[in-house]
Order: structure tokens, then C-alpha cells, then sequence
């Protein structure tokens, strides 16, 4: 069978996969006007009978079952020699794509489970086991529903259990299928056999429900419950050990439930699956009752939306991620830099004020808030913008308690080396959000948001958010967030307490100029090399601080303006910041109508213009604080994109520009990633150490 | 278990069944279709939602806040009158009611 053809009503328009028994098509059945999936026997196994008949016994036992958790087969039929399967068309993705590193939500187990037990209690009753039952064989729809695929190495059974026949695995053996296991003459799964099929014993539906024990287990806390290096010891594991303790937010009554399912004794697992599904959703009724408004919702994490046009990348390759206010674009270009692709935009019309890349652990993940009528949500996809998560529950929302609901995520920001599962976002209204498991779950950072300064924080012209997160990559324990308008603040703990940081910051909308706090800090930055050195851009004025944000001095002296938002340091160099002034806070355009980033090389001292190739007549630009980035190549990329949509770059380290693309919506943030390159900070480190031994900014000077 | 393999709805409430229509950015998450039944003749506008986005989670975090306040610039209507002026949540709802979620004419 091939694309195009036709066979009797149906009308075969796509391959969608090839699995071990063969290759599966999308169809259209031209009578029903219905989509339809064509499983087919492969030519290569065709003339294997023992695979045919494995076939049709397949189809044999999952016709007998109608149920809405079971997929549905419509048809079977043999033509020129090739068997065929036409079954209901899911779409959808399996369960065990679904679960992450530390598991589904339980209410997600739960919801999930009730279905697969009842997918079982209906076969069960039918007198099929399904007997391959694994993550992998149960599709999750867009809507949550539960479809349980594969009755592959389902077998009709009598009414009373009938030992394995040693023909009828021979047989399945000899098909050395992919997607079987052949051990022993054991078909399945190992990690999901039960140990009586292990064991060569009498089986029945029981092992079945010790199947479902180890979905459940794994769904739970995303690992499975026996699993050794080899098949050797995953079958000493099934035969000898107890399941590890599934992690401490699963209810007791769901482990319960798993451990029953795991007995080793089938005597003393459920006997029923029906008896596993009640059991089920007494735990998931038990979890409504006690719901709060905002607990989570049941259902599948997201569901998966198509981004952008596929963007081929490769190591060392720059990528510029865009985002703008009405949707993210994709700039990507090689290390030389010298043309770029842009495609885009994802999130049409949507607001997209961060973007993230998280290179770590050989991910190659993009993140995305993204802002609309209809909420904020953070998106991630691992296919460079081709896809992007939904997920169905904002993934970042106050606690109920609070009295407060999220309006924007102003940043995200990546936890430091040796902290790859680490993530922050700074949210508005002012608060910060830490997730531990790489952006799956967030909790409310309390010690920041109980701070007795809180209810005295103002909005400034953009909201009251907090827009910036810096980490101290030395001391696991500081780091410096900073509100507009709040200040900065840093903690020495962690996250657990935290201290107000604007000692030397001065203010002009109240009477008391240094106040310790309510600073309108529009950016702030620190190099990697010198922990201790931040600079800042304040609603009024440029600062250094060589002490960690104890102490602020001003900079601005050289510049046009001492307003302004966007600030970026130089990969390298921890004395060179580069800044774009703004005329003032009720004229916020480039003063002179002259497009020009500042730098500066020696930490503030003195400041030049950098403007060649930069509109210098009639360019009253913006550009907001997040949209200026850097790239870690030699020699650096800088970059940077202004409210009327140009997105300007240089690649000799600002000496001159160029307009990389125009006609972009407004542009609010810029960040930049070199593909492939995960050890940059590691080269930073090695830098940092060279310019600890040359000690001074001063000596730096004469470098370039 | 008998309850889970028979969804149909229920013949007698079929004619005073309760629609909702869900606007197209929405529509992801209620598995593409643009109106859906309610099946359990909810009295209140509150209990509508509570079924809606039981059957349909991914709507909820969209149409209210974590407050369980209905977004700024998102409406909610019943039959032609917008909800803010009837009660909000506490809305009653007739037999046969129509409830339209709509985005507000407002923003850039």
C-alpha cells in the first residue's frame, strides 16, 4: 500500500508511521466521510504467516470490544497478499510521551487510570487481556480521552484461565517483532510483565492489572517501578524487589492502590480491573471534594499547537529569539553572521514578553510567555518553534490565598550551572515563581512576596512587575531581583529573606530622595567575571555597584541621557556595558532623533556613541529593557530591536550596524543563543579566573 | 462502571439543553468543537462553567482568573444580555439558555 491509492472506500493519503508489524497510513473512508488509520502488514513480513496470523488475531479480538477508552477497529481485510487493519484515527500522543521526568499531576494519573481500568474492564469481560499493556500503548486526545491501542498480543481466553501454549508463543517468537520482547517464550514488555508471565506460570487478567500498576507507577513519578541494565536484572527486580517508594506528593491512597496492583502474588492483587478503577476514582472523588477554585483541573498537560515553518539549525549557529507584541519570531544566522532567516511569527497577536533557551541536561527547549485576553502562560517547545506546548492549566498562578492573579510574565530566567533544573520568572503583579523541575511546576517564591515592603510597591508607567532575576553564578544562595517599582532587592538565603539594595539610588517622585526602596529600576545587569559588580538603569540615572548592590554610584556622566531601559554586558569584557538613552521619562524617544547605543569600557568612567549604520535623522526609536542582548561568540554580536519593529545588529562589538529585519510588531525583548553551545559559561568561568589574576579594571583598559 | 461506557446525554433534557458556545482561540481546548451541550441543567451561570470546565479543562484558566474572577477583557453572555449587568455568576438560567464567551472590543 502506498500514498494515493485506493482501497475499496478508502482513500489512503498519508504514511503516518512504521511500527514492527508494518506501516501505518491516514486515510479518508470516501462513503463515511471520516478519517481513518490503515495499519498494514509490512511486504517484509508479509510472507511471514505466523505475523499475518498474529495480524488478524489482533483484529479478531479488538473487534469484539466497543468501549470509548478502547481504539476502535472498523474494518479488516487482505488485499494483493497484504493484510490490513482499518482502525479509528486518534489524534493524539502516547502516554508515555506525555510524562515528564517527575510524572504527570496526580489528577492526571487518576483521570487517566480510570479510563485505562475501565478500557480493561470491558475487555476483561469480554474475555480479552490485552497483555501488552505500556505507556506506549495508550494515546491521550487533545480532550484527555483515553484510547488504549495495540490488543496486538491480546488473546481470546475462556471463561476459566488456560495456561500459556507453548505453540502459540513459539509462533509469536518467530515473527521477532520490534515491539515484542521475545524471552523465554514470554511476549510483552519486560518492565511491564507481571512475574507469573516471567515465571513461565498460568496467567490471566491479573496480569493486566499489575501491568496497569506499573503504568500508574510511572505516570506518578515518571520512572518505572523495575527497571535494571540489562533484561536480567529488570526480571530480578519484577521477581524479587519491592517498588521504590513513589515520590512525596502522591497521595498514600494512590500508592496504595499502585502497590495492590504490584503484589508479586496475583492472589493478592485486585482480581478485577473494575475493582481498580473504583478504587481510582474514589481518590480522584476525594481530590474534587477537597479542591480548591484554582486546584488543578484534570486533564492533559497542554495540548501541542504548530509554531512555525521548521527552521534547520546547527551547532554554532546564532539564533535571535524575538519577541514582540503581537507574536515571537526566530532570526537565525551562522557564526559569521552575515545574513539571517527570520521566520515567524508563533503566537499570533499574542504579546510574547520573554523568551528563554534552555541548552542544559541536551535539552534544546525555547520557552515563551505569552499574553492575551485570555491569560498568560509560559509555551515551550523542543523542535526549535515548530511546535509549541498549550498547556491547558496556567502553569504560573497565585496561590488562592493571595488575593492577587497573574497579569504578564515579564522574564524568565535559567538556574545556574549545576542547577539545570532550575528555573525563575518574574511575574507582574510583582512576585517571583521558581520551578525545580525545568519549567513542569512553579511555586510562589514567599519569601519576597510576604515582604513587609510589598503593599508599599507602586506600578510604574508598565505595571508593577518584576521584570528582572539575576543570579550570583559563584554563591548558590544570592541573587537580585528588581521592581518597577520596588528596587532591587537581594537575597543571601536562597530565596527565603530578603533585603532592599538601593542605598545610593536616587529618586525624584517622592520628597525623600534616598529612599531604601520604591526605586523605579528599569534594568540591571552583572557579568559572570566579577560577581560583585552590577549595573543598573534607573528610571533617572545610570549606577554601579562593586559590592554586590550594597552600595550604588552613579555613572551616567557622558551620556546624553541618564534615562533609559535597555543595558546588556559584554560576554567578556566585565568593564564593558553597552546601554541605549532615552531622552526622559515623558519623552521617551532617542534623544536628537538619533538611534545610538552607548558603551562604555571602563565600568562607567567614560562613554561613547556607537551609531555607524544606525539611523542618525529622524529615528525617535524605543527600545525596552529586555530588548538588548548579547551572543557569546568572539568577536561579540550585540543586539537589539525598538518599539517601531527594527531589529538592529553588529557583529564587531557595536563598532557598526545593521537592520537585520524591519516591520516587526514592537519588539520587547531580544535574547540570543549560539546552538550547541552549552559550555559558554564554563569559557566565562575560565575568563573570570584570567581576569581575577590580572585584578583591576584598570589595567584592562588599554586591551582593545 | 456502567456509568462510563454510557455518555449519551440524557433524551429528556435534550430540548432544554443548555449550549455554550465556545469563541475560536478556545476552541484547542474543547477539542474543536464551536458549541457544546451541558448535560446536567445547570440553574446558574456558575454552575455551567463548573460543568463546562469539568468537561473541559483547558477553558477555565482562560475564562477567569486564579481569583475566579471573570477576566477583564473577556464577556460572558447569556442570551443577548452581557452577564456583568445580571448578576454575574450567579446568573439564572433558563431552560434552553445560550451562554456565549466573547473577547471585549478593547486593546491594540
Amino acid at each position: 500500500m502506498k500514498v494515493g491509492d485506493t482501497l475499496g472506500n478508502y482513500h489512503v493519503h498519508a504514511k503516518l508511521g512504521e511500527g514492527g508489524m508494518g506501516a501505518v497510513f491516514r486515510a479518508r473512508d470516501e462513503v463515511l466521510h471520516r478519517d481513518v488509520a490503515i495499519k498494514v502488514l509490512s511486504s517484509r513480513t508479509i510472507a511471514d504467516k505466523p505475523a499475518k496470523e498474529l495480524l488478524l488475531h489482533e483484529a479478531r479480538a479488538a473487534c469484539a470490544l466497543s468501549h470509548p477508552n478502547i481504539c476502535m477497529i472498523h474494518q479488516v481485510g487482505e488485499t494483493g497478499g497484504e493484510l490490513y487493519i482499518v482502525m479509528e484515527l486518534i489524534a493524539g500522543k502516547p502516554l508515555s510521551a506525555l510524562i515528564g521526568k517527575d510524572g504527570l499531576p496526580v489528577e492526571s494519573v487518576l483521570r487517566y487510570g480510570v479510563q485505562i481500568a475501565g478500557a480493561l474492564t470491558h475487555s476483561h469481560s469480554r474475555n480479552v487481556i490485552h497483555r501488552d499493556l505500556k505507556s506506549p500503548n495508550v494515546m491521550v486526545t487533545p480532550e484527555g480521552l483515553v484510547k488504549v491501542l495495540d490488543f496486538g498480543l491480546a488473546r481470546r481466553i475462556r471463561k476459566e484461565v488456560v495456561p500459556e501454549t507453548a505453540r502459540t508463543l513459539d509462533s509469536l517468537q518467530a515473527t521477532s517483532e520490534t515491539t515484542m520482547e521475545s524471552t523465554g517464550g514470554l511476549t510483552g514488555t519486560i518492565p511491564y510483565m507481571a512475574p507469573e508471565l516471567l515465571k513461565g506460570q498460568q496467567s490471566d487478567q491479573r496480569a493486566d492489572i499489575w501491568a496497569l500498576g506499573v503504568v500508574l507507577y510511572e505516570a506518578a513519578s515518571g520512572k518505572l517501578p523495575f527497571l535494571g541494565q540489562t533484561v536480567l536484572e529488570t526480571s530480578g527486580a519484577i521477581l524479587h524487589q519491592l517498588p521504590p517508594p513513589l515520590p512525596s506528593w502522591v497521595p498514600n491512597s494512590l500508592w496504595a492502590i499502585v502497590q495492590r496492583c504490584l503484589s508479586k502474588d496475583p492472589q493478592q492483587r485486585y482480581q478485577r480491573a473494575g475493582e481498580v478503577q473504583a478504587a481510582l476514582e474514589a481518590v480522584q472523588s476525594a481530590s474534587v471534594a477537597g479542591a480548591t477554585t484554582t486546584s488543578a483541573p484534570a486533564g492533559p498537560a497542554t495540548v501541542v499547537e504548530r509554531g512555525m515553518r521548521h527552521l534547520s539549525l546547527k551547532d554554532g549557529d546564532v539564533l535571535l529569539l524575538v519577541g514582540t507584541m503581537k507574536g515571537a519570531f526566530l532570526v537565525r544566522s551562522n557564526a559569521r553572521r552575515a545574513s539571517w532567516e527570520v521566520i515567524g511569527p508563533a503566537f499570533h497577536g499574542q504579546a510574547v514578553y520573554t523568551l528563554a533557551y534552555d541548552g542544559r541536561k541536551g535539552r534544546h527547549r525555547l520557552w515563551a510567555s505569552t499574553s492575551s485576553y485570555w491569560g498568560t502562560f509560559l509555551r515551550s517547545s523542543d523542535d526549535f518553534g515548530r511546535t509549541w506546548t498549550n498547556p491547558h492549566q496556567a502553569n504560573v498562578k497565585f496561590p488562592a490565598e493571595c488575593g492577587v492573579s497573574l497579569k504578564n510574565i515579564w522574564q524568565l530566567c535559567l538556574g545556574r550551572e549545576g542547577e539545570p533544573d532550575t528555573m525563575y520568572c518574574g511575574v507582574e503583579p510583582a512576585a517571583l515563581f521558581v520551578s525545580h523541575d525545568a519549567g513542569e511546576s512553579w511555586a510562589l517564591v514567599r519569601g519576597l512576596f510576604d515582604h513587609p515592603h510589598r503593599p508599599r510597591w507602586v506600578p510604574g508607567n508598565g505595571g508593577l512587575c518584576l521584570h528582572t532575576i539575576v543570579l550570583d553564578p559563584v554563591n548558590r544562595e544570592r541573587m537580585y531581583i528588581a521592581i518597577s517599582s520596588g528596587g532591587v532587592y537581594r537575597t543571601e538565603d536562597g530565596g527565603a529573606t530578603w533585603q532592599a539594595r538601593n542605598q545610593g539610588i536616587r529618586v525624584r517622585h517622592e520628597p525623600e530622595r534616598y529612599p531604601e526602596f520604591g526605586q523605579c529600576v528599569h534594568k540591571l545587569v552583572l557579568h559572570p567575571a566579577r560577581p560583585e559588580r552590577l549595573f543598573l538603569q534607573h528610571h533617572w540615572g545610570v549606577y554601579r555597584s562593586d559590592d554586590h548592590g550594597d552600595t550604588w554610584q552613579g555613572i551616567s556622566n557622558g551620556l546624553p541621557s541618564d534615562f533609559g531601559f535597555a543595558m546588556t554586558t559584554h560576554p567578556r569584557d566585565s568593564e564593558c556595558v553597552y546601554l541605549l538613552p532615552i531622552e526622559s521619562d515623558e519623552f521617551r524617544c532617542t534623544p536628537e532623533g538619533r538611534l545610538r547605543v552607548y558603551r562604555t569600557r571602563n565600568a562607567g568612567a567614560s562613554w561613547e556613541p556607537l551609531a555607524r549604520g544606525l539611523p542618525q535623522k529622524g529615528a525617535y526609536e524605543t527600545v525596552l529593557r529586555d530588548a538588548m542582548s548579547t551572543d557569546g561568540l568572539n568577536p561579540a554580536g550585540i543586539y537589539f530591536g525598538t518599539r517601531s519593529g527594527e531589529l538592529f545588529g553588529s557583529v564587531d562589538e557595536g563598532k557598526s550596524w545593521k537592520l537585520i529585519v524591519g516591520g516587526l510588531p514592537p519588539v520587547v525583548c531580544v535574547k540570543t543563543v549560539v546552538v550547541g553551545a552549552p559550555a559558554s559559561s564554563a569559557k566565562i568561568k575560565a575568563e573570570a579566573n584570567n581576569l581575577g589574576k590580572k585584578g583591576s579594571s584598570g589595567k584592562k583598559r588599554g586591551k582593545r | 462502571m456502567g456509568k462510563r461506557e454510557a455518555p449519551a446525554k440524557s433524551e429528556a433534557n435534550a430540548s432544554v439543553a443548555i449550549t455554550v458556545y465556545i469563541p475560536g482561540p478556545l476552541r484547542p481546548f474543547s477539542g474543536g468543537r464551536p458549541q457544546v451541550e451541558l448535560k446536567n441543567s445547570p440553574a446558574t451561570l456558575r454552575d455551567a462553567l463548573d460543568e463546562l470546565w469539568k468537561e473541559y479543562p483547558g477553558i477555565r484558566d482562560r475564562v477567569v482568573t486564579e481569583e475566579g474572577r471573570l477576566r477583564e477583557h473577556i464577556n460572558i453572555f447569556v442570551g443577548k444580555e452581557n452577564v456583568r449587568y445580571t448578576g454575574d455568576f450567579a446568573t439564572r438560567l433558563g431552560p434552553g439558555a445560550e451562554i456565549s464567551i466573547l473577547p471585549a472590543v478593547s486593546g491594540g
